[in-house]
């Protein structure tokens, strides 16, 4: 441990002593990165605000946990991150059964917001004073007083369906109009709705509905699956970066059960991880050029990308969800004769994507569509917590791979692709440099691959309640997975979040005053990955009026003549 | 009948032929040239046909009611067709004595506007905001082909196309002749629905703009409409802009223009297929200064060149 990393837990520990007020229950150091501070709720605010305002600690995630099997209470955690001096610090709170409420920090950390929406869903406190208390992943016929990752909660059960609920969306200020981006729209890969206001082309506002496909994972992971089976869920979670996922649970298991990972596994991971942000910023390169209605760089982003995928086919057995990580390394080696292939692919895909990239960075209408469009400020990316190529791209150097070594980056650092002006056009830059340094990295892992075991031997069980927390940095920004142990080999609690999740929170500051044209090359620009429903929304010219439509009407005017001719 | 108007009748409904039955095979070429660009095999070049018939087949799906609303596609291919009985293919205009370059250029309009008003009619925010967008496309773009004519009418002393093709005939080429061709490719690239200027259909903004809710026979028409216009309005350019080799007889100059609206038109899928969609207030900006640039067209008609 260096003394400045020392020297920043003492200073923590002094503040957070003095912020707390003598509300400080318990402050303990479970890993070397990690402080845990447990404090009554009524300085849970005063306290996020110092870490958050003042020691600049940057926030990632709140936990909601419902303990009433374990302590007979619930708990808080807010998780923040000191990035230069790699601590992760816990905040976590009890919260008892008959007073289920705590204060909200969003008003201090703005970043917060969905977070802490997610855990009035998910297990029923209520986050005081939070300035959009609406709904966030629970359906709109979800009944209230429901809430699915409490203890007591099964995990199949399925509340009745009922009618014609509305989402409550923020109706359009004075002289605008809606209008709606999506549910489904030719450049949402999956289902999210944005609703636009608009005057004229020019955005003045937007509002969201999201998590229309919520799959329950979480609630899986802790009354279902086992430790080992959760790999292969987690590596579903996304179909791009699988791997990150698998790769970032399975890290913060090893953390919480002190399992050494052995070095050659480090190393693979390395080379799988940087081989999925090679293939995933293709694939983001060519959907960007088809938002702006450039096919042509669709189509050759494209075939650059498809030898990346049978290079990870030839070393997996799939071009996707690769099944090779488990707690402790890996289920699969890589084969040292595949040594050759994996050259010769980087070297094409090395090759053209510099001939792809020297043809647009001159290319004069890209710039037009792209420079000073869909402007991120790093004030923005700090309050609202943006992570990965964003973030870097409005010259916030933050990346995990860097601030929290995992795998084998602290023996190959990466070197961080930066940029300045917070546009699009600057995270196009960011991404095409780090999709240029991935293939560095994946040449320097694969040159200084140690031989060796794959998988560390675990003998002993792992023990209950501990947590830890462990960042991946994907393609899109920084994967985070908390886990914390249970006794009936599973985790008693497993919290995901994916990097769109902290980067779409920024959307409405980056369209504010833009126009409709800009709007989805902007979102597209954050690369966002979110995933189904049945709403349709309409509005009637004549009078202003908006109308949703519940599934039932949709059925019934699918069915009859309500949508064609004679229903109108 | 008299045999002069038998033959005006003839040529005329070889001009609707070419204009609506070429237009598809066009698009089919164009097609497979974008596939190459794009290390597609693309589909085969009759399939615009096969696109236009399966729509024929399909369920005539109304969005708004009324008759206007239903005959809107009708007339605007019926327009775009018009137009090619007033435009020169191969040898003069069939109905030049029914029109000279002012209603070419009303008719020129006309299909546009047809579609724009499908789109404010069918009620869609989308279509809403690519009407719209057309409209200003339109208000841009139209000024420069009525400044590129208006140095072919200058020029010839005529406001009539026949007379401007025979000038240029006669008179070989002029240094203003050939900026305002080049002013009238590049309104083309517009008026085709040709990227970086297709803001108003911009599917990954607003889904179709104008076409969102057409559908069926209804959207058949519309494209074929779009086709048709492009290859007709590449034929003016060729016409009257660019009439070498002229030969004395009327087939060959038929073949040889048909081959030079493909070249032109595969300049303009080349241009699209290289280039990224611009806002429409960047497209409009763009237009302004080609527009003013066309002028020079017109001061270089004045002094002679």
């Amino acid at each position: 441990m260096t003394a400045e990393h020392e020297q920043a837990l003492a200073q923590v520990e002094q503040l957070t002593a003095a912020w707390s007020d003598g509300a400080l229950l318990s402050i303990t150091r479970p890993y070397s990165d990690t402080l845990h501070l447990v404090v009554k709720k009524e300085s849970m605010r005063s306290l996020a605000d110092g870490l958050f305002n003042q020691l600049h600690a940057r926030f990632l995630i709140s936990v909601g946990t419902d303990r009433r099997p374990l302590t007979s209470d619930f708990a808080i955690l807010h998780v923040f991150s000191l990035d230069n001096e790699n601590l992760y610090v816990l905040l976590e709170s009890p919260i008892p059964p008959d007073d289920l409420r705590i204060d909200a920090i969003t008003p201090v950390v703005p970043g917060a917001d969905w977070a802490e929406r997610e855990f009035q869903d998910a297990i029923g406190v209520r986050a005081e004073g939070h300035p959009d208390p609406r709904r966030l992943l629970l359906p709109d016929d979800w009944p209230e007083g429901l809430h699915p990752l409490r203890r007591d909660f099964p995990y199949n059960f399925r509340p009745p369906l009922t009618q014609n609920t509305r989402t409550k969306m923020r109706e359009a200020p004075t002289g605008a109009s809606i209008l709606p981006m999506g549910p489904f729209f030719p450049v949402l890969e999956e289902p999210a709705y944005w609703r636009l206001f608009v005057e004229g082309e020019t955005i003045v506002g937007c509002d969201t509905r999201l998590f229309y496909n919520h799959r329950g994972i979480e609630k899986l992971g802790d009354s279902v699956l086992t430790y080992s089976e959760i790999p292969f869920l987690a590596e579903r979670i996304c179909g791009i970066c699988g791997f990150i996922h698998s790769t970032c649970y399975c890290q913060a298991l090893e953390k919480a059960a002190a399992i050494e990972v052995p070095r050659r596994a480090r190393y693979i991971r390395t080379i799988m991880l940087e081989l999925e942000r090679i293939h995933s910023h293709l694939l983001w390169l060519g959907i960007a050029g088809h938002i702006i209605g450039f096919e042509t760089v669709l189509m050759q982003a494209w075939r650059i990308r498809e030898p990346v995928m049978w290079l990870c086919e030839a070393i997996s057995g799939n071009r996707k969800t690769y099944g090779m990580n488990t707690v402790g390394g890996l289920r699969r080696d890589l084969p040292n004769d595949l040594r050759p292939e994996v050259l010769k692919t980087l070297a094409d895909v090395e090759r053209e994507a510099i001939a792809l990239r020297d043809a647009i960075v001159g290319d004069s209408v890209l710039h037009a569509r792209t420079q000073g469009v869909g402007v991120l400020t790093a004030e923005i990316v700090r309050s609202v917590c943006v992570v990965g190529p964003p973030a870097r791209a409005s010259g916030v150097a933050i990346d995990a791979r860097i601030n929290h070594p995992y795998a084998a980056y602290d023996e190959i650092p990466p070197r961080m692709v930066t940029a300045e002006e917070g546009d699009t056009w600057s995270r196009v830059v960011v991404r095409v440099g780090e999709l240029i340094e991935s293939i560095r990295l994946v040449r320097e892992a694969l040159s200084a691959l140690p031989e060796g075991p794959i998988c560390a031997d675990i003998k002993d069980t792992i023990p209950p309640g501990k947590a830890a927390v462990s960042v991946v940095e994907a393609p899109r920004g920084e994967a985070i997975h908390f886990v914390m142990t249970g006794g009936d080999n599973r985790p008693y609690r497993w919290r995901v979040r994916a990097p769109t999740y902290a980067n779409l929170q920024a959307l409405p500051a980056a369209v504010m005053h833009g126009t409709i044209a800009d709007v989805p090359i902007t979102l597209g620009s954050l690369d966002p990955c979110f995933s189904c429903t049945e709403r349709l929304e309409t509005i009637d010219r004549r009078t202003g009026a908006v109308r949703t439509y519940s599934k039932a009407e949709l059925k019934k005017m699918s069915r009859g003549k309500g949508l064609t001719e004679g229903g109108r | 009948m008299t045999h002069w108007n038998m033959n005006t009748l003839l040529l005329g409904f070889l001009n609707v032929a070419i204009a609506g039955l070429l237009a598809p095979l066009y698009e089919g070429v164009l097609r497979k040239m974008r596939a190459a660009i794009h290390s597609r095999m693309g589909p085969p070049i009759t399939q615009p046909y096969w696109d236009l018939l399966k729509l024929l087949a399909k369920e005539d799906l109304r969005a708004a009611g009324g008759p206007a609303y239903t005959v809107l596609p009708a007339l605007a291919l019926g327009s775009v067709l018009l137009l090619a009985t007033l435009a020169p293919m191969g040898g003069a205009a069939p109905l030049a004595w029914a029109g000279d370059m002012i209603v070419v250029l009303y008719v020129a309009a006309m299909a546009a506007v047809l579609i724009m008003v499908c789109g404010f009619a069918s009620g869609s925010p989308y279509a809403y905001v690519g009407s719209s967008r057309e409209m200003m496309m339109a208000l841009s773009v139209e000024p420069i082909l009525a400044i590129s004519l208006a140095v072919g009418a200058f020029k010839a002393k005529s406001l009539a196309l026949g007379s401007m093709v025979v000038y240029q005939l006669t008179s070989g080429p002029s240094i203003s002749m050939a900026i305002a061709g080049v002013a009238f490719f590049l309104a083309l690239q517009a008026q085709s629905g040709k990227l970086p200027f297709d803001v108003a259909e911009a599917d990954q903004e607003i889904m179709g703009g104008a076409l969102v809710e057409q559908s069926g026979p209804r959207l058949a028409l519309l494209r074929w409409a779009t086709w048709a216009k492009q290859l007709v309005l590449a034929f003016l350019l060729v016409e009257v802009f660019f009439p070498w080799p002229h030969f004395g007889v009327f087939l060959l100059n038929l073949v040889a223009s048909c081959v030079k609206a493909l070249a032109v038109l595969l300049l303009v899928a080349l241009v699209d297929v290289v280039n990224p969609r611009l806002r429409v207030d960047q497209a409009m900006g763009y237009f302004v200064r080609v527009g003013l640039s066309s002028m020079s067209a017109l001061a270089f008609a004045v002094i002679g060149k």
